[in-house]
């Protein structure tokens, strides 16, 4: 399963260091790819015999990096290259929709009206 | 909120030539506690107070919520208890202590049991009068751990184990912790082991806790920070630094508090910054901790 | 009881099951010499029927209590779902019923042999009861003390303080007065003598019994 990962003692640098870089590696190689679900801390620190803390620690460092992305509850992922930046963007794109919405009832326009904007809007990006 | 396993609260225990004082533990559910310390210093003492074998004179044990030692026979049947000086019945073999202990254990799984009498090398129809010293430790652990307690004191689980069976033993410690409502609590002399699956670690010296914290914290805290000093110069007083040699103007300084502004009070006589492995961490708890309390 | 302590005092069966039976054995055929005829072999025979009982009595107490503690099986014993007192108390229990099997045996042999032996005085008969009674005594002595001991010399005390105890009862109770005369008797006789050192035994082995429960039971330091 994760027995590829191998934590090292010898190795002069600290465990969750070693964890984080391998991790890195096989996001960067695309054996793990974005989207993928990475194995609960318990789990991996089972697989691997080390403390959980450890592994916390890891997921903490590559949270903070942008390279993985913890939903609470749910679980961690392999971030996207644009994956942080896919987040906001769909935070972006929410409150473009919001205020939207608001400004077109300002306007007065009906749902169809404001859906046929979109639209047009949309149309217009597509290159001919 | 879940409560602790273990609750110990400034316990005291008195013997002739020994006293074991002031001493506060906590064990949550889901975590690894390793317990490093000298010869003596208290370990045993200690998981037998969190058994209930011993009462404390002083301070208050609480063992699964349980306070001891009156409530240990309720408290011990969700416990697994495991001593390297403990021993089986001499008159009976392997598989009679599986089904002696099945019978008493609602918890027990066969098949689990199965599957770790063939890791560690064990055969039911061995008797325990012919097991050696790690082959009778590895029996004792597979019996606790086949019944799927919810919390593990092992008192020195490894020592006289080969590699290949401590390697097999700390798998199965780190399988009972997928389950984030199991925790252990385990002595050991082995740095090593306890370095690499401890969530928590707590050093214990002449009867006395000197240290207890996240075993990352720990790593994160020790520094050794080699300098060269210019000649003539002297070293400037420094916070947290709890060890010093000099030899000439090479000065390793050992600190248990490191941080950057440490690092820039230092200047550029800093040569080599390294990290301390665990047994380097404790040595130096506990020669610093003896000075200390030697003034 | 319930099912732990239960199943602990079986297991002391099955450690001594061998010494059970091999005791039962020697105590027998021991009871088959002692019948065969000749007044020699009446006296080695009744010699070996007292060693075999006593003995036994000694070893097991030993086996079951001093060598658990130094073996670590007490360790073991104590990780169990249970409290010292319990402990206690299922040692107690389980040893005396250890040593009653063979006891009830023998004692039960003994008296057979009186009585169905035409040339042995039914008038032994008080005296073979106030024996055994006297060796059940000294047994639940030595047990509680093994109990109540933390060193082996303690107990090797105990152990010489036991055999030297039995000597001196045959002494004693021979010399009651009026009591030697009827040992030959072809009928059993149970005066108040009798009655007396029958009374003094049970009340004996009540009281040694007991105290394992008020000592050593309410020990909080159990290694």
């Amino acid at each position: 399963m994760y027995s590829g990962i191998n934590i090292s003692q010898t190795d002069a640098r600290p465990m969750y260091l070693q964890i984080m870089e391998q991790i890195r590696a096989r996001i960067a190689a695309g054996d793990w790819p974005a989207g993928k679900e990475l194995p609960s801390i318990r789990a991996l620190a089972a697989a691997l015999n080390v403390s959980v803390i450890t592994i916390k620690r890891a997921y903490l460092d590559l949270e903070n990096e942008g390279v993985i992305v913890t939903r609470h509850g749910k679980g961690s992922f392999v971030a996207d290259v644009n994956g942080l930046a896919g987040e906001l963007q769909e935070e972006r794109l929410a409150e473009h929709l919001t205020r939207a919405a608001e400004i077109g009832q300002s306007l007065g326009l009906t749902l169809e009206d404001l859906e046929e904007r979109l639209r047009r809007a949309r149309k217009n990006l597509d290159p001919k | 909120m879940d409560n602790k396993h273990i609750e110990m609260r400034g316990v005291r225990k008195s013997y002739r030539f020994f006293t074991l004082d002031d001493l506060s533990l906590d064990l949550e559910p889901g975590q690894i506690m390793g317990f490093v310390g000298p010869n003596g210093a208290g370990k045993s003492t200690t998981i037998r107070l969190a058994m209930g074998l011993i009462a404390a004179d002083a301070g208050e044990v609480r063992l699964l919520g349980h306070l001891l030692p009156e409530n240990q026979a309720i408290a011990k049947r969700d416990v697994g208890f495991v001593s390297d000086e403990m021993r089986l019945f001499a008159h009976a073999t392997v598989g009679w202590h599986m089904n002696f202990i099945a019978s008493i254990y609602p918890g027990w799984d066969a098949k689990y049991a199965a599957t770790l009498i063939k890791r560690f090398n064990l055969k039911p129809e061995q008797p325990v009068k012919g097991l050696s010293h790690g082959e009778h430790v590895k029996a004792l652990l597979m019996l606790s751990l086949a019944r799927r307690p919810r919390v593990l004191i092992l008192d020195e689980p490894t020592s006289g184990l080969d590699p290949v069976a401590r390697h097999e033993l700390l798998t199965e410690f780190m399988d009972v912790l997928r389950d984030d409502s199991r925790s252990i609590l385990f002595s050991s002399h082995n740095t090593v082991d306890v370095e690499r699956i401890s969530d928590r670690i707590v050093f214990i010296d002449r009867g006395r806790i000197v240290d207890s914290r996240d075993k990352e914290d720990f790593l994160e805290r020790w520094r050794r920070i080699q300098l060269q000093l210019a000649p003539g110069a002297i070293l400037p007083e420094l916070p947290n630094i709890v060890g010093r040699v000099v030899d000439g103007q090479f000065v390793t300084l050992t600190t248990n508090h490191f941080s950057n502004d440490l690092l820039a009070r230092l200047g550029p006589t800093v040569r080599e910054v390294h990290r301390m492995s665990l047994e380097e961490i404790f040595v130096a708890s506990v020669f610093h901790h003896r000075e200390v309390a030697g003034q | 009881m319930n099912k732990l302590t239960s199943k602990l005092i079986a297991r002391e069966f099955h450690q001594h099951r061998w010494l059970m039976a091999g005791t039962i054995a020697v105590g027998i055929v021991s009871l088959f010499v002692a019948g065969s005829g000749t007044p020699m072999l009446f006296n080695i025979g009744m010699l070996c029927w007292l060693t075999a009982i006593a003995a036994y009595g000694c070893v097991v107490a030993m086996l079951g209590i001093a060598t658990e503690r130094k073996e670590r099986a007490l360790l073991f014993v104590l990780s169990l779902p249970l409290s010292f007192g319990e402990y206690v108390r299922l040692k107690l229990f389980g040893l005396l019923l250890c040593f009653l099997v063979p006891w009830l045996t023998l004692t039960a042999g003994a008296l057979v042999l009186v009585l169905v032996k035409a040339d042995m005085p039914d008038g032994l008969m008080p005296f073979t009861i106030l024996l055994c009674g006297f060796l059940l005594a000294n047994f639940s002595f030595v047990l509680c003390s093994a109990l109540f001991a933390k060193s082996e010399g303690f107990i090797t005390l105990v152990i010489i303080v036991h055999n030297i105890a039995i000597s001196l009862f045959i002494f004693l109770v021979g010399a009651i007065p009026g009591f030697f005369d009827h040992l030959k008797d072809p009928a059993p006789t149970w005066g108040t003598a009798f009655w007396t050192v029958l009374a003094i035994e049970a009340a004996s082995l009540v009281v040694i019994c007991s105290l394992p429960y008020f000592v050593v039971a309410r020990r909080r330091d159990v290694i």
